[in-house]
Parts: C-alpha cells; structure tokens; sequence
C-alpha cells in the first residue's frame, strides 16, 4: 500500500478527463495510464502533424516529439515516459528530459518508491543502463533487460562482452555474455545467461547461466552453483539472506533449489516462486502432473488443480494467505487458499489484498466489461476500461480508477456498496 | 558435376552422396573423443532405451514407410534414404556398438538426421505398427546437439535464440525501434493504424517469426494493415519472448525450446490477452 494513507478516501467521485473529447481532438489517442491515487490520467496523442505529445488530465504538452512510449506514473504521481525529440532519445519526468541523450532507450524501471529511474540505452552501437542520467562506464555490444536492487542505487543487466561475427558458432562457444552490476562484467562468462536479480540488500546478483550446450545453474555474483541442470528458471532472492531460490530441472523432475541443493520435491514443473512479505512462506506455481497447474506452498501442493493458467501468486499482507488469478476450462477466476471463487469472467487480473488480509479485490472482465470483484462478488457496475481496484489503510474502502460513459473517474465506494 | 563421396555403412556397403562442406560438421567433430561421445550417447538415449528397443525390435524391414519419404521419392527409390535406413545408420549402429562409435560415424549421423530428413512424421503414418521413426530420428539429432556437431546454419539459430529469444540476432531495442518504425511508415496512409505493444487486454497478441521484422518487413506492414481494416483489438509484445519460430524444437534443445513457449505464454498471461496469432 505505498502511500495510500495519504490519498483522498473521503471525495466519493472526482470526473477528472473526457476521454471521448480528447478522441475528437486528436487523431489518434494512445493508451490510458493512471497515477497509482487515481488523481491523474495520462496518454500519449498524435496531431495532425504527426507528431506525439503527451496529454495528463486533459491538459497537453505544448512540445512535440516523433515518439513517445512506455508511460509510468511513479507512487509520487510524476510521469515517466521515454520520449524521441530531434532523432534523439531520452526518459522524460513529468516534462524534464533527462540531459544525455542517446540512440535509444528501452525497459523502463522503477526502484519501488519510484525514485530511481533506470533504462538501458544504446548509443553508438554500444549498449549499457543508464540510471538516474547517469550512464554506466563501461558499455557493452548488446545489454539486454534492468534489473534494480530494491533500493534503487544499483543496477545489472545480461551483456556482451565480445562483438559477434555472423555465422561463428565457434566464437559463440569461447562464452561471450555474463552479468555486468553498475556496469561491471562478472570475470565468469558464459553461453548466454538471463534473469538478473539482486539480494534485498542490494549486495550480491545472481543470474541464470549456461555453462555448456545443455547446462544451466544459477550463478551468484559471477560464481555458478556446483551442481548443473537440465535447464533452470529465474532465481529470487531470499529476504534477510545471500541466497536466491530457483526452479531447476533435475533427472527426477522439476523443483526448487537453493545452492544447487532441492529444497522441495518434484513436479512436472515449477515457477513464478515468491516469497511472503515476512520471509517465512514459500510459494511457487506448480504442475503436480502434465496440465494439473496449482500453487504449491512450502513445496506442499494445493488440492484444487486448473488445467489452463495458473499466474503468479499473490500473498497477503499477514504473510497467511494467498491468492492468485487461475484460468480453467476457459473461464478465469480468483482462487484463494485453494479454493476457486464460483463466479467466472473471461479475463481476471492480478488479485490485490486489503491491507487486514480479510478480503481480496480483483479486475474482472464479463460480456466485454470491466467489474471490480470482491471476495468473489461482482460489482454492480461494469466499466469501459478499469485499472486494478486499491483499498483504502482500514480495508473498508476501494479506489476505482475508470472510464464510464467515455470520461475517467476516480471514484471511492465502500467494499460493501460496490 | 559436384562432387560425390563414397559412404560406407553396414546396410549399405558404398552409397555416394554430394560432398556437402559444412564447418558445423566438419570442424566441430575435431574436438570429439571416444570418451565424450560414449558418454553423450548413453545420457541421452539411457532413460529411454526401453521405447527406442520397441520401435527397433518390432520393425520388421517392410520398407513401407519409404514410400511416405520425399527424400526417399526424390532420389528415385534409393534405399539408402528410406526412413527405416536412416535409423539403422544411426541408432542401431549406436546401440548396437554400445556408444562405441568415432566422430566420423557422428558426422554421418548428423548428415543424415539433420540433412536427409525433415522429421516430418509421414513415415510413421504408412507404418503398419505406427513405428515414431521421427521419434528415433529426434534422439540422435539430440545427440548430435549435445555434441556440438549441427549443420552451421541451424546451430547459429540455436544459438541466436538461446542468446535473444530470436532467431535472428535482433536486440530488444532493434525489435521494439522496429515496431515503432513500421507504424510511422504505414501510419503514414491511414488515419490511426496503429501497432500498439503492450497494450493490456487487448484481444489478439500478434508474433511474427523472427526473420519478419529483419528482413520480412513488408509482412509487419500487411499484417498492421489487415489488422486495422479487420477492426481487430491487437497488440505486439514489448518484451520478450515475440519470435513464435521455435527452431531449437529442430535440434533437441529442449531447454531453448521451453523457454520460447514459455515466454510466448508468459507475455500472454502478463497482457491478459484472449487469442495468439502466430505466422506461419
Ligand atoms: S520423418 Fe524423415 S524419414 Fe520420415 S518421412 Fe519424413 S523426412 Fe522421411
Ligand atoms: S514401415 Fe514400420 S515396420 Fe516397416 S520398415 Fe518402416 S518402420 Fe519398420
């Protein structure tokens, strides 16, 4: 809930844009982005020139440029977004663009108080990140992905350490990629390596690699895992410790490690691992046989299986329960703890717990419209769009930021009146 | 006239076949030993010498499923291409010798699965038992993989997508640069064509194949335009995985290939569309 204290819970209704006005206005308008409090709307627009600016709350940018994408409000309500303005790209906060400028700019990240802003950037042909306007030294033949330590103060991402030639499986052999942190290479390279993540304490990185043609393990800061798999996914970090849990795929089947080391048993496969907010809860997505998805908790399987999407679970604030959004025979819907809601929707979304833990909030779609659910109740009212409903600090309110009727409302209703 | 070399086998004590210079062959079974390939073999057909020894020992040598063959109806009925042949030059030898085969007998292998066979399943539909003759074939392509010995071409693929999820080489900024690129070209015509990445909830999630966007990009155009005229809600992943080509489905990286369908489900799941549309 970051910030949400401080946000209005008392006004019932704010109309803030009319969004059919702004369709009548421009030729074409993007999509629609709002502030995490509701309080801002923003999108980007295309005049008659042909060129892009950027419109909050109904009000314009006077400046243009060719390209505008990727727009983030931060949980203080500024406006992130990476902009091309005279063939030259740079992050734009609210209307400041950043003083260097570069060929191009991608993967926009936020540290989750948003201060920090990180991207990788290309310039010249040579990749890196650049975070808070400040360009790694030491630039690589390709970087792909941010990763941010929770602070914000760090980065890495997977680079190249050596220019490909075309064709040179030989060359691909001699391991080319690894792990740069703050631009730093790891003196380990490997074949290729992906899912780059930092310890909460922003002190050690670990990453898949492969060291070999059919040989993945997790590798922290450059040192890979004794043991090898078949292949692994992406590793988290373990709070309050040096060690990160990964999926790895072992003869047996597939489990979770720390150290190269299962921890849990075997599944037909495993990921989207999680820790709860305490530390003490460990859950994962889990086939317990081919098309058999659930979620398991501490390596324990839940007993209600869904044969489609099982997406990634979602803990309760109270670290005791979870929910996550599951798809089965076609239908979406909300489970909790095991146990499926009996309404269905064609599309749910990621669930969101009330601060006390004792309900759950979810963006559900039914006939083509967007319903807030609560605790498995349908609102009454279904929107044009809807993003991610937010409950007030005492769990008694809910934030709904939507479009009724072609205008953006910021709307405040008691969880019993939805 | 190209030239032709003579091959000898157990099955067939000379055939000929074009001398084919491939440095993913040639050279790469340079730095085999005895040792490595014995080793690889046993790892990779172990576990599943119970379902090889099926198909092996109820084959019973009718040669029907030659008939199913192009490469066997293209070279005028030469045995040495029919399906059956193919897995007696390889896995048989394999089993047979106990993975005690040399790296010219792997190079052969890797001739034989990875360039006389499309492992295109029609053999096993005109078998009599159903024999998986693909099945075999996929093995000693698995085989040839672990070892590094691939044509060049294919590896490089591999290789490409194991590094950038594409088969293509493309960085993440030549892909979404692309994207961006192509609206305002074929913008340009319409009135609000638009290809929109990452929009949330969108109905169709639209993924090329890898070699669209670099050297098929007429086809990001029409596919924009035919998805404007359609009035359809579409979008293109910002983030990886969009390349639907699975081309380490071809040599047995298994892990490669289940990342690709991974991330193409994963970025589904994350933009809570409705329906892929892959090209094909
Ligand atoms: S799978 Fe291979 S051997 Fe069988 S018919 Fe197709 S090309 Fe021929
Ligand atoms: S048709 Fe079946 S049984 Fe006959 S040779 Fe081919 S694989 Fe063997």
């Amino acid at each position: 809930m970051n910030g949400s204290g401080n946000w209005d819970w008392d006004t019932k209704e704010k109309y803030v844009t009319d969004i059919n006005e702004l369709k009548k206005k421009f030729p074409s308008v993007r999509e629609l982005v709002p502030s995490d409090d509701g309080e801002k709307i923003a999108t980007t627009v295309r005049n008659e020139e042909r060129r892009f600016t950027t419109c909050v709350n109904g009000e314009t940018w006077e400046e243009t440029f060719e390209r505008i994408y990727s727009l983030k409000f931060n949980p203080a309500g500024q406006l992130i977004s990476l902009a091309l303005r005279d063939y030259e790209w740079s992050v734009i906060i609210d209307r400041e663009m950043w003083e260097d400028k570069f060929d191009y700019i991608w993967n926009l990240t936020l540290s989750p108080d948003g201060k920090n802003i990180a991207v990788n950037i290309n310039k010249d042909q040579m990749s890196a990140v650049c975070l808070n306007g400040n360009i790694w030294e030491n630039t690589f033949f390709d970087a792909r992905d941010v990763a941010m330590s929770p602070d914000g103060t760090r980065t890495a991402s997977h680079v190249l350490t050596k220019r490909r030639a075309e064709l040179d499986n030989v060359g691909f052999m001699k391991k080319n990629w690894t792990v740069a942190v703050d631009g730093n290479a790891w003196d380990n390279t490997f074949l290729n390596t992906w899912g780059a993540v930092f310890s909460h304490d922003g002190s050690h990185v670990a990453a898949v690699v492969r060291t070999d043609l059919v040989q993945y393990t997790i590798a922290i800061d450059g040192t890979p895992w004794e043991q090898t798999f078949g292949v692994v996914w992406e590793p988290i970090a373990r709070p309050g410790s040096s060690e990160f849990v990964a999926p790895v795929q072992t003869p047996k089947g597939w489990t979770l490690a720390v150290n190269g080391k299962p921890i849990w048993g075997n599944f037909s496969q495993v990921w989207r691992q999680g820790f709860s907010n305490d530390g003490s809860k460990l859950a994962a997505v889990v086939a317990v046989s081919i098309g058999n998805w659930t979620i398991a908790v501490d390596g324990k399987p839940w007993n209600t299986v869904f044969n489609q999407i099982v997406a990634t679970p979602v803990f309760s604030p109270d670290s005791k329960k979870i929910a996550v959004a599951v798809k089965h025979k076609n239908q979406w819907t909300i489970a909790v703890d095991g146990s499926p809601w009996s309404e269905t929707f064609e599309n749910a979304w990621n669930p969101v717990f009330s601060p006390g833990g004792d309900k759950v909030a979810v963006k559900a779609e039914r006939n083509g419209k967007y319903f807030v659910v609560v605790n498995g109740k349908i609102g009454k009212k279904g929107y044009e769009s809807l993003w991610d409903p937010a409950f007030s600090p005492d769990g008694n309110k809910l934030l709904i930021r939507c479009v009724d009727d072609g205008k953006y409302y910021r709307r405040v209703i008691p969880v019993n009146e939805i | 006239m190209a030239v032709k070399e003579k091959i000898v086998s157990r099955d067939f004590k000379e055939y000929v076949r074009e001398v084919n210079p491939d440095v993913g062959l040639d050279e790469s079974i340079k730095g085999l030993t005895p040792e490595k390939i014995e080793k690889t073999i046993k790892a990779v057909l172990g576990a599943r010498t119970a379902r090889i020894r099926a198909v092996l020992e109820t084959c019973i040598h009718c040669g029907l499923c030659s008939k199913a063959c192009q490469w066997y109806l293209s070279n005028d009925g030469d045995p040495s291409y029919a399906p059956v042949a193919k897995m007696r030059m390889t896995i048989w030898e394999m089993l047979k010798r106990d993975g005690k085969v040399d790296a010219e007998f792997i190079k052969q292998c890797a001739r034989i699965v990875f360039t006389e066979c499309n492992i295109c399943h029609r053999c096993s539909m005109y078998c009599p038992y159903g024999l998986d003759v693909t099945f075999i074939i996929g093995l000693v392509r698995r085989v040839c993989f672990v070892l590094g010995v691939v044509p060049q071409r294919q590896m490089d693929q591999d290789h490409a997508h194991a590094t950038t999820l594409n088969q293509v080489w493309l960085g993440q900024n030549d892909w979404l640069d692309t994207m961006q690129w192509q609206e305002e070209e074929v913008g340009a015509e319409y009135k609000d064509l638009r290809i929109p990445i990452d929009k949330e909830g969108a109905e169709v999630m639209w993924l090329p194949l890898g070699a669209e966007p670099k050297t098929g990009i007429y086809h990001i155009e029409r596919t924009a335009k035919i998805m404007h005229a359609a009035g359809i809600d579409w979008t293109v992943p910002g983030k990886d995985v969009w390349d639907s080509s699975n081309m380490p489905m071809f040599l047995r990286d298994f892990a490669t290939m289940q990342r690709i369908v991974r991330g193409l489900f994963d970025n589904a799941i994350r933009l809570r569309i409705k329906k892929m549309v892959l090209t094909e």
